[in-house]
């Protein structure tokens, strides 16, 4: 019996994460993902569930019962095209687009989001070239999500890249706003007064489960 | 009677009680502290607390304490007076005290159910203690007034619920005026083939009440007539019916059919209503063969007579002149001293939700179009089809449509999960087809209605756990073609499934009438927001209204299904019954009165007393208020400019110190 591993199988209470739900539904409209009924419209609506490695709807009772890392290291949330379609057809108006967000946030800032799977390369690069010039550079983007997940694309890429290039719909320049410096405090205070609201939002939270 | 003669004497003794209701209040009221506070307030000369003022130890503490004189008058501070005013007066007047020497403070509803915070709580209810105190000083001794109870009942509706109810009541011995605004009673359950979930037959269960109904010395029956006016209360409603013509006279009628054969229509050109669309009518028409009244009705939005010429052969025909292309509307009136609402609901319209089809795909139908398509006496006489008249292959049955979904109604519809497996085994039974029945959640509670579940699973009906996404008719595989195609995630697989099906069944849910509000007006009764008639109280008085006399049986207050519908009617009519059977009613004392040397005669009151109550006395030139006739709405009072007309136990002095003793408080 010792060296049977079916126990690995079980999901112990212990490794999930219980203020999981809580964190993802801290965004405005979010706590009604605890009125799911689990009916299944959202994953039957959704173009993409086919694609999908767990549908919207488990996304759901996933994130409700705490299932933290395997939420995060899934690829529904990525594959998610922001049609909104579930988030309409909800019969509970859960905003479950929003909720994808939430998660892919979430995976963005732990960083245990699936490696080299593009998307989230894709979404934090360019979030990160607009944090820091004030606006994305198609060319220079395009080539550090390449180098990111799979260089070698950039071979087979390199003949239209060259084309676009020599007619002027592709620049390698770097593009930034005027008075990036401005940009660059304004973030940083927005960011200060986001967490400061976050804190005594959680604050408030733990008071109301007492 | 005028209440402000006597000013409050030094010697009043009030007797302030202050209930725990168990953890309700004393969970966030200090009560020690309030009757503390009591205790101190002028004319207050016992103050106590009880866990329960309510139950028969704490009304005999009050009781105890009139017996010795200990006080004249009582303030308890416990729920709403609608709850215990009445218990805490009947107790009162038990011990020779005078009912009206009461006042309640709401420290429930209006303090602990309310407030947070424990001190704040506790200050608000010595402040409303407080108040009650100052009032009740200036209470004086009532009596009340009874008025007998009209023995006569009207029922509005002549559904399943609404019949019950008037042979409950007709058998009892009363007078039933039973008004229908369909050519026939019978509602829902007449256009049903078979029950859940005896499965036996709706007609051959339903039919003999109708006739019964039909055939009772005791019951006026008024089909194809509306309810259009209610006057008066409890005991004594002046009711108006308005009766249309159906340019048939009913009492000559006997129901050959002839006129129907005769009419000038050779076949039905007309959308069917009985039959929802699904057949064709003549402009001349009974609704089913087993309609009651069977009288023919002539519709004139159709009928060629009113609408350009017509040799009326349906007239000539019809051996006994019944036909009557004359007849008018006639509005009549009586007087009852109950009434039973019973006036059903309404399917709901499926083509709300466009992603099932329903009105695009002809092979998407409501389940109450499939009710009829299972009936023996239906259009297609008991067969299953599809709209090209071929037997379908596979049926997908859908539940929840315009149930549980908050883009239309939230809440559940109750009966579609017993119905959609009733039709499930019917479609199986008739076609061999494969049946899918989509579900969020199956909702089987009620006698024998698991078992039938159980049924159907061993039958080999197909449940699948999932709301359906879509029904398209785009194919992506072959055996897709010429299909409806069911899209859903099978929730308990957790994968998305298509399913190609011949026919589809929206289980549609229930709805209010769609004149509910107008209804309510009319009757003075309320509704909850989908439009459901309100409950006096949703456990305790769950047939009874808010508006003592009107009474509630059937869909009318919420989905139901028919034996629930046929309880409740059985549970009104006792209610009525045992409200002629008291043979009177007693009238609250809150009548107004005239303060005659500050009357002007100035007839302001009198022209718009809204129940002709006020009169002028001639000799002195002042107002006079008759008693039995005012209801205490308090329109004169308001509208007095000398402040001459007063009402009994809301009079300006009462309510200036119940205020005064409010502020003292804040």
């Amino acid at each position: 019996m010792d060296n049977w591993r079916g126990w690995d199988k079980i999901s112990y209470q212990s490794d999930l994460d219980p203020r999981f739900a809580e964190e993802i539904a801290s965004i405005p409209g979010g706590d009604k993902l605890f009125a799911c009924i689990q009916c299944g419209t959202c994953s039957g609506m959704c173009p993409l569930s086919s694609y999908m490695d767990v549908t919207p709807r488990q996304i759901i009772a996933m994130i409700r019962a705490g299932f933290k890392g395997d939420v995060l290291s899934s690829y529904t949330t990525w594959l998610c095209a922001s049609c909104y379609t579930c988030s309409v057809e909800c019969p509970k108006q859960i905003k479950i687009t929003d909720i994808m967000y939430a998660a892919k946030r979430l995976a963005i800032r732990e960083g245990v989001y699936p490696k080299k799977f593009p998307i989230p390369v894709l979404a934090s690069e360019f979030f990160s070239a607009v944090e820091k010039n004030g606006r994305s550079s198609e060319g220079r983007l395009i080539m550090k999500f390449v180098m990111k997940t799979n260089p070698l694309n950039m071979f087979k890429q390199a003949g239209l890249g060259l084309k676009l290039f020599r007619t002027g719909r592709f620049s390698i320049k770097r593009e930034s706003v005027e008075r990036v410096g401005e940009l660059n405090s304004m973030m940083k205070f927005l960011e200060m007064e986001h967490m400061i609201k976050k804190a005594s939002d959680a604050v408030g939270v733990k008071e109301d489960h007492k | 009677m005028s209440s402000l003669d006597n000013k409050h004497n030094g010697s009043a003794r009030v007797g302030v009680y202050i209930c725990h209701c168990g953890i309700n209040i004393a969970g966030k009221v200090h009560i020690q502290d309030v009757v503390d506070i009591a205790k101190k307030l002028p004319g207050v000369t016992v103050a106590k607390e009880y866990k329960f003022m309510c139950s028969d130890p704490g009304q005999e503490i009050i009781q105890e304490d009139i017996k010795k004189g200990l006080i004249d008058r009582v303030v308890v501070a416990s729920c709403s007076p609608l709850m215990h005013e009445p218990t805490f007066r009947g107790a009162m007047a038990k011990a020779d005290g005078n009912p009206f020497m009461f006042q309640m403070a709401n420290i429930r509803e209006h303090v602990s159910w309310v407030t947070k915070d424990k001190g704040l709580a506790t200050d608000k209810s010595k402040a409303l203690v407080a108040a009650a105190v100052a009032r009740v000083m200036f209470h004086q001794p009532l009596t009340k007034t009874q008025v007998p109870v009209n023995p006569n009942v009207l029922i509005v509706g002549g559904g399943i619920a609404g019949i019950h109810a008037a042979l409950t009541m007709a058998n009892a011995g009363k007078k039933v005026y039973l008004v229908e605004r369909e050519p026939t009673i019978g509602g829902h359950m007449a256009k049903f083939d078979k029950t859940f979930p005896t499965l036996d037959c709706s007609a051959c269960i339903l039919t003999p009440k109708m006739s019964a109904v039909r055939a009772h010395p005791n019951i006026t029956l008024w089909t194809y007539s509306d309810v259009v006016g209610v006057d008066g209360f409890v005991g004594n409603f002046k009711i108006k019916v308005k009766l249309r013509p159906r340019y048939v006279i009913e009492e000559e009628c006997v129901g050959c059919l002839e006129c129907i054969e005769a009419c000038i229509f050779k076949h039905g050109k007309f959308k069917d209503e009985f039959n929802v669309g699904l057949a064709k009518r003549k402009p001349i028409y009974v609704p089913f063969p087993q309609a009651t009244p069977l009288v023919a009705v002539i519709d004139p939005e159709t009928c060629a007579y009113f609408r350009a010429k017509c040799k009326k052969p349906c007239a000539d025909v019809c051996e006994k002149k019944a036909i009557d292309f004359n007849q008018k509307e006639e509005i009549v009136e009586v007087d009852v001293g109950s009434i039973i609402l019973a006036t059903g609901f309404k399917t709901f319209d499926a083509s709300r939700v466009a992603r099932y089809g329903y009105g695009k795909y002809p092979n998407v139908y409501t389940s109450l179009e499939v009710e009829r398509l299972v009936n023996a006496a239906g259009p297609t006489g008991g067969e299953v089809v599809l709209a090209n008249g071929k037997k379908p292959k596979s049926v997908a049955i859908i539940h929840c449509v315009g149930s549980r979904d908050a883009n239309s109604n939230k809440y559940c519809s109750k009966v579609c999960c017993m119905y959609s497996l009733k039709l499930a085994h019917l479609v199986k039974e008739r076609t061999e087809a494969d049946v899918y029945n989509f579900y969020i959640d199956m909702r089987t509670p009620g006698k024998g209605y698991e078992e039938f579940y159980e049924r159907l699973l061993l039958e080999g009906i197909n449940f699948i756990r999932g709301r359906v996404a879509e029904v398209t008719d785009w194919a992506m595989t072959p055996d897709e073609e010429e299909k409806l195609v069911i899209r859903a995630e099978d929730t308990l697989v957790g994968k998305v499934r298509r399913i190609p099906v011949d026919m589809v069944v929206l289980a549609v849910g229930m709805e209010a009438q769609p004149d509910a509000d107008d209804v309510r007006r009319m009757f003075n009764i309320s509704c909850s927001h989908e439009g459901w008639f309100l409950e006096r109280h949703p456990k305790l008085a769950p047939v009874s209204t808010l508006t003592d006399g009107v009474f509630l049986a059937g869909a009318c207050q919420g989905p139901k299904d028919i034996p629930d519908s046929v309880a409740q009617a059985g549970a009104a009519a006792a209610e009525a019954l045992a409200l002629i059977d008291i043979g009177h009613v007693e009238l609250e004392p809150n009548t107004a009165f005239v303060r005659d040397e500050f009357c002007s005669g100035c007839r302001t009151c009198m022209n718009i007393c809204p129940f002709s109550a006020i009169a002028i006395d001639t000799e002195k030139d002042t107002a006079v208020v008759n008693g039995a006739l005012c209801k205490g709405c308090g329109t004169c009072v308001a509208a007095c400019p000398s402040g001459a007309l007063q009402q009994n136990l809301f009079t300006d002095e009462q309510i200036f110190h119940e205020i005064e003793g409010v502020m003292n408080y804040v």
